[in-house]
């Protein structure tokens, strides 16, 4: 050996400086540019019209204090705050013992809680509110008719979903899978060693469990009861269906209405949105801060050698316990939809002559209106996702190897739209690129920008925990032997990032694909998508039609998860063993 | 290859100085090893060599190449710098033959020099037979040897090692120490190695740089600093030492509580200023000196360890100070014995304390 091979020497003159880096720039630009497109705009928009008058469009603090004045706005706030309340404390109520009994006990049919669990996951809540409604209208719901059968014409109805009751039971039923995913998550990534240390000082399984295991898994319940919040507080189509038939504003359901006035008080509607902020912002900086200082949430050790809490006579009855969300949050609404569905004419009652796949037929061949929205929802949710990921792991990457100043506040900025709720992001969608210079009123883009924009979070905070357990060392290595940042990125990082962006990509697909909120104001006619048909389809009354939809949407999702599934398990099995990325992932 | 020049390079991060303005001059084809203990700023050192950080003062020059100045840093991949890590950081998702001829592929190099070449370097550290396994199949030695073909194939101008050997068992790294030497003398590249392990930096080396708080404090040959360390601290931190803190009674005296010993003064300290005597554990004698010019001191025998070859003997000499010997194992002390200690004035030296 010994002729210098590498291109740069030599050519350089004395003495080299850097040039300024073409690919470098030019993308860290674009990240800049599409960040502050697809978040800070929007978001500037709504607190810049929420200063202006709705009549004038002058200047102006009025609807601040409409805001805080008058009671017809403070009751659905009172409400939202109520059912956000009622929401988490169900959510956590159900989703960590159910956490702690699967990924700790020797329940029977633990896998078929968690492939259950998923299912819930993708359900749109707003279909899970509508085979609610066919279970438990008052008078005409299946489960009220049962109960006329056996306790006689006389007995009443026991359940009305269309009530504050019946919302938070339909929306912490949906939110259960949140905070499962997240303390089982914690749970299974606990080191067995920090329980087996306290087994040998003579602890037993009980007081290990309660001395060692939940405080633990305490900042994961605790950001679990947060995000459940967020989620009560946020959704739209519960609310719509279950509790404005019966008059109980909250403040999603209120924001719609503004909008659906002559003429709409979309400036008030900007300032209605910011109490809202207010809450989710202070709860998600109250995470952070208490994750900050709990540095262990993510203590990691080796692959757990599973050692389970045998609960002997208990195995049946925690069973019992595991099927409530199964069975209130995917067989019974499901079992209604699907019967609905496979009728031709529901009014007609289920008879034999009255079966048929009509609706199914009609849904994806019979009628162009469906067939569009199925093609819509899964064009622009693969496009959306991919956009979002794509973006969110590059800002991730900036943030984490720190490419440029201010690379934390790019962070932030990508953070943003985890604490603004879909309706108010598509209010501020609506404000940015409706008018001039845009004019995307109408078009895919607009949609597919607004998907991307609202779970960017998820994206974001994913591909950075893929990135912390990506050693430096193992890009730097490829530096040193010529590599620039693109090339590293593409063939050292990307590939290692591998499996894990798969399932990034299905962590905002789903989501996407079941989005509503973000939807309803931005669609046409010709850019609707399943969620919004759906919700149309709703009140106009074709419940046949809706439950086919719904069905259908449910294994559309369902048949892609499976997919994915085995694919990420794929790319990721080439790096045999993950203990190599880790040893080489800790910074000397 | 290229010899390296560093002329006073300074580097901060926020209020944190890690490195106080260091000159390091490595000429062409020489083995420097970097020093010192954790903190001592030979790591920043490192990842200003490749590249990776921008020095907030000073240059950095490759023969006459400029490659950083706090105007400028030419980029890592520019440098014809290859780096091994001290997690070897070989890339997992890559196999054997992969990860080595990465740096060859980036060049574009025609397919049958690219074999050739990749051929010669997995030859070189006898890993032909593993050319298709992935790196999780490879025991840490191995994956060392695949990170130290791939910085090599690309045939560097200069080599940077990060404590290669820190993660390799004892057995193992002794070994490979002397493979390192055997690779640099057929190759001849300019190498900086960093290390925190003296017996590795006097193994290797042709020069070694001692650091500490960010500062060079010796940078001379294995043997220099060893015999002639320029301070205390690198007496202390090369080889095992005894040091006894005191001051200057002027040039060849030391005064260490109410005794005043002499002994060849390297430290240039003026009277009472803070220097230290020095003098290695082999070379302290008890009970009798031996005919040797000495400083005797009386002590008491605290404790003494059999350690085969030798005996180790720590004895409180008064006020708080003890003095470790080594010892012939026939010599017996057990623990409160009375004896003499005698520090031969030859195998002494007043020292300064660390810069």
């Amino acid at each position: 050996m010994g002729v210098i091979s590498t291109s740069s020497r030599g050519a350089e003159a004395r003495p080299v400086m850097a040039r300024v880096p073409v690919v470098k720039t030019a993308i860290l630009g674009a990240v800049v540019l599409l960040l502050a497109m697809l978040v800070v705009q929007p978001f500037g928009w709504v607190v810049f019209n929420s200063f202006h008058d709705d009549a004038t469009g002058a200047w102006t603090l009025n609807n601040y204090a409409r805001v805080v004045q008058s009671a017809d706005l403070i009751e659905p706030l009172v409400n939202s705050l109520l059912l956000a309340t009622a929401t988490a404390v169900i959510a956590v109520g159900i989703g960590v013992p159910l956490a702690w009994l699967v990924s700790r006990t020797d329940m029977p049919f633990r896998r078929s809680i968690r492939v259950l669990t998923l299912t819930a996951f993708v359900t749109p809540s707003f279909i899970g509110a509508t085979g609610w409604i066919l279970l438990a209208a008052p008078n005409s719901g299946w489960l009220n008719v049962l109960w006329r059968s056996l306790a006689g014409a006389d007995g009443g109805t026991p359940l009305n979903i269309y009530s504050m009751a019946g919302a938070v039971f339909v929306c912490g039923i949906y939110t259960v899978p949140y905070s499962f995913t997240m303390v089982s998550s914690a749970l299974d990534e606990m080191a067995v060693e920090l329980e087996d240390a306290a087994t040998t000082l003579g602890c037993g399984v009980l007081r290990t469990m309660l001395s060692i295991t939940i405080p633990l898994a305490a900042p994961a319940v605790i950001a679990s009861f947060i995000l459940s919040f967020i989620q009560g507080l946020t959704l739209f189509g519960v609310p719509a269906f279950l509790l404005t038939p019966t008059g109980i504003p909250v403040v999603t359901t209120k924001l719609a209405e503004f909008y659906q006035l002559f003429p709409p008080e979309i400036y008030l509607a900007a300032a209605y949105c910011m109490p809202l902020l207010l809450v989710t912002g202070g709860l998600f900086w109250m995470r952070r801060r208490y994750l900050g200082r709990k540095q262990y949430v993510t203590i990691s050790g080796k692959t757990r050698a599973g050692r389970q809490i045998r609960l002997g006579g208990w195995r049946w009855p925690a069973l019992l316990f595991a099927l409530l969300m199964p069975m209130t949050a995917v067989f019974l609404p499901y079992a209604a939809l699907l019967l609905v569905s496979l009728t031709r004419a529901w009014g007609q009652g289920l008879s034999w002559e009255n079966l048929s796949l009509y609706w199914y037929w009609w849904a994806i061949f019979g009628n162009s209106e469906t067939h569009t929205a199925i093609v819509n929802s899964l064009v622009y949710s693969t496009l959306a996702a991919t956009l979002c990921v794509a973006l969110g792991t590059l800002v991730a990457y900036i943030v984490e190897r720190r490419l440029m100043t201010g690379a934390s506040l790019l962070g932030a900025v990508a953070t943003v739209p985890i604490v603004i709720p879909g309706i108010v992001l598509s209010v501020g969608f609506f404000a940015a690129y409706t008018r001039a210079p845009f004019n995307l009123y109408g078009t895919p883009l607009l949609l597919i920008a607004a998907f991307a924009a609202t779970f960017l979070p998820i994206a974001y905070s994913h591909g950075g925990s893929i990135l912390k357990g990506i050693g430096p060392e193992l890009e730097r290595a490829a530096r040193s032997l010529g590599a620039g940042e693109a090339r590293t990125f593409l063939s050292i990082t990307i590939p290692l990032m591998g499996g894990g962006l798969v399932s990034g990509w299905f962590l905002v697909f789903i989501p996407i694909i079941r989005e509503l909120s973000v939807a309803v104001f931005l669609i046409t006619p010709k850019t609707n998508v399943m969620t919004t048909l759906i919700y149309n389809a709703k009140d106009g009354g074709n419940y046949e039609a809706v439950c086919a939809m719904s069905v259908l949407l449910l294994l559309i999702t369902l048949l892609l998860v499976a997919i994915a599934r085995p694919l990420a398990g794929l790319t990721g099995a080439r790096r045999t063993s993950r203990k190599t990325a880790e040893a080489a992932g800790v910074p000397s | 290859m290229s010899g390296i020049r560093i002329t006073n390079l300074r580097k901060t991060f926020g209020n944190y100085t890690a490195l106080r303005g260091i000159d390091l001059q490595v000429p062409n084809g020489t083995l420097l090893a970097l020093l010192g203990p954790s903190g001592c700023g030979k790591s920043t050192t490192l990842q200003l060599l490749a590249g990776f950080e921008a020095p907030t003062e000073g240059e950095i020059w490759a023969d006459d190449v400029l490659l950083s100045s706090p105007r400028g840093v030419l980029p890592p991949e520019k440098r014809g710098i290859s780096l091994v890590f001290q997690n070897y950081a070989v890339w997992p998702h890559k196999t054997v033959a992969e990860n080595v001829a990465f740096g060859l592929t980036i060049r574009r190099l025609p397919k049958a020099e690219l074999t050739e070449r990749l051929d010669r370097a997995l030859r070189t550290v006898r890993l032909e037979s593993l050319r298709d396994r992935y790196p999780s199949e490879l025991s840490g030695g191995q994956q060392q040897r695949v990170a130290l073909a791939r910085a090599l194939v690309v045939e560097p101008a200069i080599l940077l090692l990060d404590e290669p050997l820190s993660n390799l068992d004892a057995h193992l790294r002794e070994e490979m120490r002397f493979e390192i030497r055997q690779v640099h003398d057929l190759l001849g590249i300019t190498t900086v190695y960093v290390t925190h392990d003296q017996s590795e930096a006097l193994v290797t080396a042709d020069r070694v740089a001692v650091m500490k708080s960010g500062a060079v404090q010796q940078f001379g040959s294995p043997e220099d600093v060893f015999e002639r360390p320029s301070n205390a601290f690198v007496a202390g931190f090369i080889g095992s030492n005894n040091e006894l803190v005191g001051t200057s009674e002027g040039a060849g005296a030391i005064r260490v509580g109410d005794t005043v010993l002499t002994a060849p003064d390297r430290s240039a300290a003026a009277r009472g200023n803070p220097v230290s005597l020095c003098v290695r554990p082999s070379k302290v004698r008890l009970g009798e000196a031996g005919g040797l010019p000495c400083n005797s001191l009386p002590g008491t025998v605290i404790r003494s360890a059999y350690l085969g070859e030798h005996r180790d003997v720590l004895v409180d000499v008064g006020v708080g100070r003890t003095i470790r010997a080594f010892v012939p194992p026939e010599l017996r002390y057990g623990p409160g014995a009375e004896t003499t200690v005698h520090l031969p004035i030859d195998a002494c030296q007043i020292l300064a304390p660390a810069v």
